[in-house]
């Protein structure tokens, strides 16, 4: 691409100063003659929106920068509009604030003026219910802000003209942009992803986290096709504009983290038809340009995909990236339909953070925690007597007893999502900015929280470990009421000693079938472990009657949820990570990637409406011309028979690398070695010198 | 019913013909090419392989009836039908189990899965007819272009596994001739001209090229034995091209 790797120098050298947003907030809201709570928060967020200095890169083609409230303030100024910024604080992640994606396609389709118009329209309905209207007030004062910093932008850019390294033809292409939106909605691709960038930007200015970009070969389609028909855009003038955006994401890293900005491409149409469109690859292929974790893209992979989609999204995971995720479309829609969502908006579900199902622009925030119903078996072992574990007679006996300790911690879970979601002055806690994004607040006059959205809040509970449940259960039917080779006070005593002394309880333990080989003996807890728990957590709801969806998605918490375990009846000792998200423990799943991707597909996923992760292995040679259409197969096979999502991952150098220097880190690391895939550790020197140094060369 | 000697199960295997394939490696082996990257299938008897660096130890040696491995392999039926795949066969040589591949092949094709067999053809022709009717394909290794070499580094019988191919050929059999690509052994024009000229006068449309590689030395290490070709280093690129140019001008060539 013509400037992204100037553009990503230029982001990547990172500034001076702090981000500090409360600096211009602060000012807006000391200074505001309102006296409701939501009006003078809409003043804080005027000045946060209208008063930074733009900054526009050199390499900029679509505008609106992190760097505008990246300052060098004094300690004690900061300290001053923290403590006005305290009074109006903010929700937190638990109760609904962040991870959510916008309702861009109302925002391309009216544009901001288009939007303000439509509120003043609701206040007028809305005359004499003084709640209402004062809210409306709010959310367009926030807009205004927008404008503001809109028209802002364009006078920077016409400013920066004949300044050292900026170029007139850029500056004026982000400058017509501006202000065009200044008068209307987006009447170019360019203009539409300007506008979609602004808004993202301002997300990010009030301090939001994960916030999806949603569906953006859907939103932005029609200025695309008409671009693209009209003559007035190529796809590489596509992919270049929405690789110079997505850049930008970078740019959190200002706060000393990457931002984790969800990008869904692919699914269906409102027909429910397949509707991956040009738009779809120019901004796969963009999201490889830019190269960088931030823009976290998803593909929803549909039966009726074109095989060259599926291929082209295997060329971008080959790179190394990671990226897209995979999601089977079939089995997400059918999960979010159970949870009573209408077909339509189900069609148009995204995904926001890393893979979280939410229905664009239609519901509050996204909230979740982490469950680890391993917890509660290991209770069962360490907390009865010897007797008491002994009369247990038979695995059903045990399983009902396992179900009874769950069913009380998603009592308990469920209590404490409740005191993470209660808010106790909801109307001193509103998003007024955030609910123009959201459908149904406008007309109703309401925050997003409050009753604004079109669907209440869901919450997600993510299940840790189905691997180590099943391997541990299979275990203790196998050797406690199979074999009788053990009695289970023996087991639960091997496990108090982290198996010290019981070397030989543990080999007994460890040769028990195992999650991942396509072994129905032990599958089967896996697929009771999906159901069972989604039936306990469906009989719930959210503060505001919303559903409560299962997940089985662990990012790396389950090696911290590994930390604070003993060790557990599958043989696994104490500390170490439990199984990662819906797959197999990692080394266990020895059969092959056929037989793990079999037995993964067994559960119900459809009872997972949040989603699963299901994380796979192979070396950059599994993407050669010739080989993908092989692993595009796999994937296929995999999601026809019910599996939800899968991410594969083509093994980086550095793992390689680290892999040879601690080789007991890497036991399960399955490499593609020509034909076949090997164990990494198990090749000779010669060998990982080879595949390292043909890493080396396809990377180049 | 036959019994397999079956040395392991590889699934996804993306290198051993069309689509994707479990290949089913049988132990023992009655030719002795010194660059062999299966060296743990050699010998017809169990082995144990300690992987000393990765503190892992593998055996490998299991009597199977064919229906026993045909269960196993019929699992990824959903994956076979994806894109023309199936089983292969391979080794050590499959086909000094010719009675026992017979029966896996046949019951897998009552499946509808079809099964490849990896050889080296020296073997008696009676092995070949006894498995022609249920095996569906062939891989037949030619690793050297004349009666001596063949000996000199196989061990093996130039004269009988020519005569294999062309009645394979003959009967209509769907043989695709693989041609492994060893530095010192057959990377020569002159070498390269003889396995051609073999190979048309058999008749046969589709060869592929095999680049020598490094990757079972580690096997070596954990058998505790010498690998001779642990200091060859693979054919560079140009050179396999090369040669896939040369035999491309008449005969379908392929490079792995």
């Amino acid at each position: 691409m013509s400037n992204i790797s100037e553009l990503k120098s230029e982001i990547l050298s990172f500034p001076k100063g702090v981000f500090c947003p409360e600096i211009f907030r602060a000012r807006g809201l000391s200074e505001s003659a309102n006296t409701i709570n939501a009006n003078v928060r809409a003043d804080g967020l005027y000045a946060l929106f209208a008063m930074p200095e733009p900054h526009i890169y050199k390499n900029d083609l679509i505008a609106g920068s992190l760097r505008d409230v990246i300052l060098e303030v004094p300690d004690d100024e900061r300290g001053r509009a923290a403590a006005v910024f305290a009074k109006y604080p903010e929700r937190t992640f638990s109760c609904n604030t962040d991870h959510y994606a916008a309702d861009y396609f109302t925002a391309v389709e009216k544009g901001i003026p288009g939007m303000i118009r439509d509120i003043d329209a609701s206040a007028e309905k809305h005359a004499g219910d003084a709640e209402a209207t004062g809210f409306l007030k709010a959310m367009k004062r926030t807009l205004e802000g927008l404008l503001k910093r809109i028209e802002n932008y364009a006078e920077k850019a016409e400013s920066l003209k004949g300044a050292e390294g900026y170029d007139a033809e850029k500056l004026d292409f982000i400058a017509g942009n501006m202000r065009a939106l200044l008068e209307g909605a987006p009447g170019t691709f360019a203009q539409g992803l300007q506008l979609v960038w602004m808004i993202h930007n301002c997300f990010v200015l009030e301090g939001r986290y994960a916030m999806a970009l949603g569906r953006i070969d859907r939103y932005l389609y029609p200025l695309y096709l008409k671009d693209i028909a009209n003559g007035t855009l190529t796809d590489e003038r596509c992919e270049e504009l929405v690789a110079n955006t997505f850049a930008k994401i970078c740019e959190f890293r200002y706060r000393g983290c990457d931002d984790v900005v969800n990008i869904c491409i692919g699914g269906v149409d409102e027909e429910g038809v397949c509707s991956v469109n040009g738009l779809s690859y120019c901004v796969l292929r963009a999201v490889r340009d830019v190269n960088l974790p931030g823009p976290n893209l998803s593909a929803r992979i549909t039966p009726d995909c074109p095989d060259e989609f599926l291929d082209e999204c295997l060329k971008v995971i080959g790179t190394g990236l990671g990226y897209p995720a995979l999601m089977n479309d079939t089995v997400n829609m059918a999960a979010l339909l159970r949870k009573g969502y209408e077909l339509k908006d189900v069609r148009n579900y995204c995904m926001v953070g890393c893979i979280e199902n939410f229905i664009t622009g239609m519901q509050p925030p996204w909230s979740d925690g982490r469950f680890d119903p391993i917890n509660y078996l290991e209770a069962i072992l360490v907390g009865k007597t010897a007797e008491e574990l002994d009369s247990i007679e038979s695995m059903d006996a045990f399983m009902r007893i396992y179900e009874e300790r769950l069913k009380e911690g998603v009592e308990n879970y469920i209590e404490w999502m409740r005191r993470g979601q209660f808010v106790a002055e909801p109307e001193n806690m509103t998003a007024p900015f955030l609910s123009c994004f959201c459908q149904c607040c406008i007309e109703r006059g309401r925050d997003i929280n409050m009753g604004g959205a079109k669907y209440p809040s869901a919450h997600g509970a993510a299940l840790m470990g189905i691997g180590t449940v099943s391997d541990s259960l299979a275990a203790i039917e196998r050797v406690v009421f199979e074999d009788r080779k053990i009695p289970l006070s023996t087991l639960a005593a091997a496990i108090k000693a982290n198996y010290e002394g019981y070397g030989d309880i543990r080999e007994t333990v460890l040769a028990a079938p195992k999650y991942g080989n396509n072994d129905a003996f032990v599958d089967k807890y896996a697929v009771w472990y999906t159901s069972t728990l989604s039936d306990m957590f469906d009989r719930y709801t959210t503060l505001d009657g919303g559903p409560v969806y299962t997940a089985q998605a662990a990012n790396v918490s389950n090696i911290y949820a590994g930390h604070g375990l003993g060790a557990t009846p599958d043989g696994r000792l104490a500390g170490r990570p439990l199984s990662d998200a819906a797959s197999p423990t990692y080394g266990c799943d020895v059969k092959g990637v056929t037989s793990t991707l079999l037995s993964v597909s067994k559960p119900d996923y459809t009872r997972c409406a949040c989603g699963s992760v299901v994380n796979q292995k192979f070396s950059p040679s599994a993407f050669k011309d010739g080989k993908r259409e092989k692993l595009a197969q796999l994937i296929r096979v995999y999601f026809s028979r019910g599996g939800q999502e899968i991410q594969i991952n083509s093994t980086s150098r550095e793992v390689l690398q680290d892999a040879r220097i601690h080789p007991e880190n890497y036991q399960s690391l399955v490499v593609r070695v020509s034909g076949f895939s090997a164990l990494y550790v198990t090749l000779a020197d010669e060998v990982q010198e080879d595949i390292l140094s043909r890493t080396q060369h396809e990377e180049v | 019913m036959a019994v397999l000697n079956v040395s392991n199960i590889q699934r996804f295997s993306t290198g051993d013909g069309p689509g994707i394939r479990t290949t089913v490696f049988l132990k023992g082996c009655n030719l002795r090419c010194p660059w062999c990257h299966n060296p743990e299938n050699i010998s017809a008897k169990p082995e144990t392989l300690v992987f000393a660096a990765a503190g892992k130890t593998v055996t490998y040696g299991k009597l199977m009836t064919p229906l026993e491995v045909a269960d196993d392999v019929s699992e990824d039926a959903d994956f076979y039908n994806a894109g023309g795949g199936g089983v292969t066969v391979s080794g050590g040589e499959p086909m000094l189990q010719y009675e026992g591949v017979a029966e896996l092949a046949a019951i897998l094709k009552e499946r509808g899965i079809s099964t490849l067999v990896d050889t080296a053809g020296c073997v008696p022709w009676r092995n070949f007819e006894v498995v022609l009717g249920s095996v569906n394909a062939f891989y037949y290794d030619i690793k050297a272009g004349s009666r001596e070499k063949y000996a000199s580094v196989t061990g093996g019988d130039f004269d009988l596994i020519v005569s294999n191919l062309k009645k394979l050929v003959a009967c209509g059999a769907n043989v695709t001739a693989r041609i492994p690509f060893i530095p010192g052994v057959n990377t020569s024009d002159g070498e390269l001209r003889l396995i051609l000229s073999t190979l048309l006068e058999a008749g046969v449309k589709h060869a592929d090229l095999i680049p020598f590689h490094r990757l079972g030395s580690a096997k070596y290490k954990a058998m505790g034995r010498e690998y001779v070709f642990a200091k060859t280093s693979p054919p560079a690129a140009e050179e396999v091209a090369r040669a896939g140019e040369m035999l491309g001008k008449y005969i379908e060539t392929g490079i792995e």
